[in-house]
């Protein structure tokens, strides 16, 4: 085989590798090609942003119900509170100590003696251990913040996205 | 045949392009139309509420930690009128459950106010009957057909004020009305501190946007110098008295006078602060809400010992200093006579005090002498707000040489408690430089605050020493005497104890007294070489005695017998042999 005939081959595998990749088939297939992988890149961040905002709207609702949840405690515990202050009320003692036969003492009947190391007692002292301060806001921005949000507020930085 | 498909194809094309456009230029007309910034408004509206956080009110306490004054809830029942599909069920539920009117319910809910689309049933409702309407809601909801329904029935809760002692202290405490606004003593004293600083906030209805609501602190809490004990003791004393000596009204007061702290404070009428609104048809006016801050009155013969501590402290007279007493004397052209018209002959100042001798009194007026007399006075404070903690003091009235309706006579008048307003709680005030070596303390019922779980105690205010220790204490041991000396019904068996009658004629509108009724008093305090406690006691127009020695006194030892077992002060020979090194 000489060199022409090797060069006569090659243009013919040229020709042919240059007519399958212009056929009109070939071409529609390239473009189906990129149309599917866009669709398919869109789908796959919808899905995730619908993944995260559904999980923030989740949360929210939680943060909802739990403060929801600690206002009806605090309402409990303050008639709570209301409740077992009427129950001690001075007139109610006063009706339980008359019915189980208690009178008033009289100033003559009253007997003071010394106690060593007894204390009177003292004005009330009614203060608790201080309520905790969060320092810092507790909720997190991952929380309530949606893809959009964090997009913009990337571009609103003076650098942009990182 | 490929031809036809592509014209197809085409025509297609153009056509979804075509709508494509179309819509896009719908959006861009929607956005640039009229209607645009309406349809904005329309969203924000929906976006989400301002919402007003208000924390919980702050409770009140008496000095040993019992509550005053604390917080419940209560519910308002209402009707989504929108929601609401069945209105003759919910009618009959809320008037059977509510006790409502079951054919104003219906008409209302048939026929609302235009523009309503909420209407409010009931404002306090009850919390059990909620409690069941609530179930019965949901009971109804579950069942397959629709009616009956009380779609549409809400219950809103929140929180109000609540007294759990009903009407003990009542003049002490005021009361809150629905709008969480204090009225008289300490809840519109204190109402800016118990009521807290409510916090406004944008609420998104997306919870995707679910904002942290900030921390509300509650309102501060107050603890009082109040006993409720003797509080009771008090009212329940006070209220006896008023029936035993047919007197209108009255007034007692307990008060520690080396620090100023109110230990109890009586007064009539009281009502019961769960039921504020009652307070029109229980009180003709406000200065009767808590008569020993914010009604002044002609005292009488209680200030005679404030013109006695002047006159020992600027040098005129000693308690052995002599009066002969004539039973008339002349100030400024007009004749000043004794409480019963007769002379009581050569006295010292003892006896001035035990005879409470009006000639006497205003004999030692016009000796000191209109500057010293009023500048003792002044001193005293006495027509001068003490400043109290309490809400509405009335400031009294104590005419000066200058004032157009002050005349020469008023020197001696004014010194025996004539011509002169006063409340109880300036005497006292002015009282306690006798009762604690010259030192005058500001009254007050605040002990501490409570806030963010610490507690802030209140210290004492003095408010200026007017006479000299020595001349306090020489005036203890000659109150104390003319106590003694007349066998007063004020004397405490086992106690010792210092105080003054007084009984004055009312004023009428016309410009003179009133001959037959009379205000009784009386102000004193012990153990006279410790004091502890100081007691007024005041009846307005009793009708049993017109005097104060046989209605006041009395009274005031009935109340320093109860004082001294509660705030268990040993009587004086026990206590003495109980210090003793």
């Amino acid at each position: 085989m000489t060199i022409a005939h090797i060069q006569v081959i090659m243009n013919s595998v040229y020709s042919f590798s240059h007519a399958f990749k212009q056929a009109p088939w070939r071409m529609q297939r390239q473009w189906v090609s990129l149309f599917l992988s866009l669709t398919l890149g869109f789908a796959a961040v919808a899905a995730l942003y619908l993944m995260v905002t559904s999980q923030a709207a989740i949360l929210g609702r939680q943060i909802q119900d739990l403060r929801d949840e600690i206002l009806v405690t605090q309402y409990k515990n303050a008639d709570l509170q209301t409740e077992l202050a009427r129950l001690t009320s001075q007139e109610e003692v006063e009706r339980r100590a008359y019915e189980m036969g208690f009178r008033p003492v009289q100033p003559e009947e009253v007997e003071y003696l010394v106690v060593p190391g007894y204390t009177a007692p003292q004005t009330a002292l009614l203060a608790s251990a201080p309520a905790l301060r969060p320092s810092a806001p507790t909720l997190r921005q991952e929380y309530n913040q949606s893809l959009l949000d964090w997009l913009d507020e990337r571009l609103q930085l003076p650098g942009g996205l990182p | 045949m490929r031809q036809q498909y592509a014209w197809r194809s085409l025509i297609l094309n153009a056509c979804l392009a075509l709508a494509a456009v179309a819509i896009v230029l719908q959006m861009v007309r929607i956005q640039a139309s009229a209607e645009a910034e309406q349809f904005r408004q329309q969203a924000d509206a929906f976006a989400g509420e301002w919402k007003t956080y208000y924390p919980e009110r702050g409770q009140i306490y008496d000095r040993n930690g019992h509550l005053l004054a604390g917080n419940q809830s209560v519910y308002e029942v209402g009707v989504d009128l929108e929601a609401m599909r069945d209105p003759h069920s919910i009618a009959l539920a809320v008037s059977v459950n509510l006790g409502k009117d079951y054919d104003q319910v219906y008409t209302n809910l048939l026929n609302p106010p235009e523009g309503i689309a909420y209407l409010v049933i009931d404002n306090f409702a009850d919390p059990h009957a909620v409690a069941y309407l609530e179930g019965l809601k949901e009971e109804l909801a579950a069942q397959p057909s629709a009616l009956p329904s009380l779609a549409g029935l809400e219950f809103h809760v929140r929180l109000q004020r609540s007294y759990p002692e009903g009407a003990l202290a009542s003049n002490i405490l005021g009361f809150v009305n629905r709008e969480g606004r204090g009225y008289f003593g300490v809840e519109e004293k204190y109402n800016d501190l118990l009521a807290g600083q409510p916090v406004q906030l944008w609420v998104p209805s997306d919870p995707n946007r679910a904002v942290e609501i900030p921390r509300i602190p509650n309102g501060t809490s107050l603890i009082l110098t109040i006993d409720r004990e003797l509080q009771d003791a008090l009212e329940a004393i006070l209220d006896e008295a008023l029936s035993t000596y047919g007197a209108q009204h009255g007034a007692i007061v307990v008060l520690n006078p080396k620090n100023g702290e109110v230990l109890g404070m009586a007064s009539t009428p009281r009502m019961d602060l769960n039921a504020f609104w009652q307070y029109g048809s229980i009180y003709d006016n406000a200065s009767e809400f808590n008569r020993p801050v914010t009604m002044p009155y002609e005292p009488g013969s209680v200030v005679k010992i404030l013109t006695m501590a002047a006159a020992l402290d600027s040098g005129l007279v000693t308690p052995e200093t002599t009066y002969l007493d004539t039973g008339s004397i002349q100030v400024g052209g007009e004749t000043i006579k004794n409480w019963n018209e007769e002379a009581w002959g050569l006295q010292n100042m003892v006896g001035c005090l035990q005879h409470s001798l009006n000639v006497c009194m205003a004999w030692l007026a016009t000796q000191m002498g209109p500057q010293t007399f009023y500048g003792y006075m002044n001193l005293f404070g006495l027509g001068k707000p003490t400043g109290i903690d309490l809400a509405g003091e009335a400031a009294g009235r104590l005419k000066l040489p200058g004032d157009a309706d002050w005349y020469p006579v008023d020197l001696g008048t004014n010194s025996f408690g004539q011509g002169v307003a006063l409340t109880p709680i300036q005497l006292m005030t002015a009282a306690t430089a006798i009762a604690n070596s010259g030192r005058m303390v500001t009254p007050h019922v605040l002990y501490a605050q409570l806030r963010d779980g610490h507690q802030f105690t209140v210290s004492p205010q003095y408010a200026g020493s007017p006479i000299k220790p020595e001349t306090a204490a020489t005036l203890n041991e000659m109150l104390a005497l003319s106590l003694e000396a007349e066998s007063s019904q004020a004397l405490v068996p086992g106690y010792r104890m210092a105080g003054k009658t007084g009984t004055a004629q009312i004023p009428t509108p016309y410009g003179f007294y009133d001959a037959y009724q009379t205000n009784a008093s009386f102000i004193g305090w012990g153990p006279v070489d410790d004091p502890q406690f100081m007691i007024y006691v005041w009846l307005e127009r009793p009708s049993a005695s017109i005097w104060g020695s046989e209605t006041a006194a009395p009274v005031f030892s009935t109340v320093a017998q109860k004082t001294v077992v509660l705030l268990d002060i040993p009587p004086d020979a026990v206590r003495l042999q109980l210090n003793a090194p």
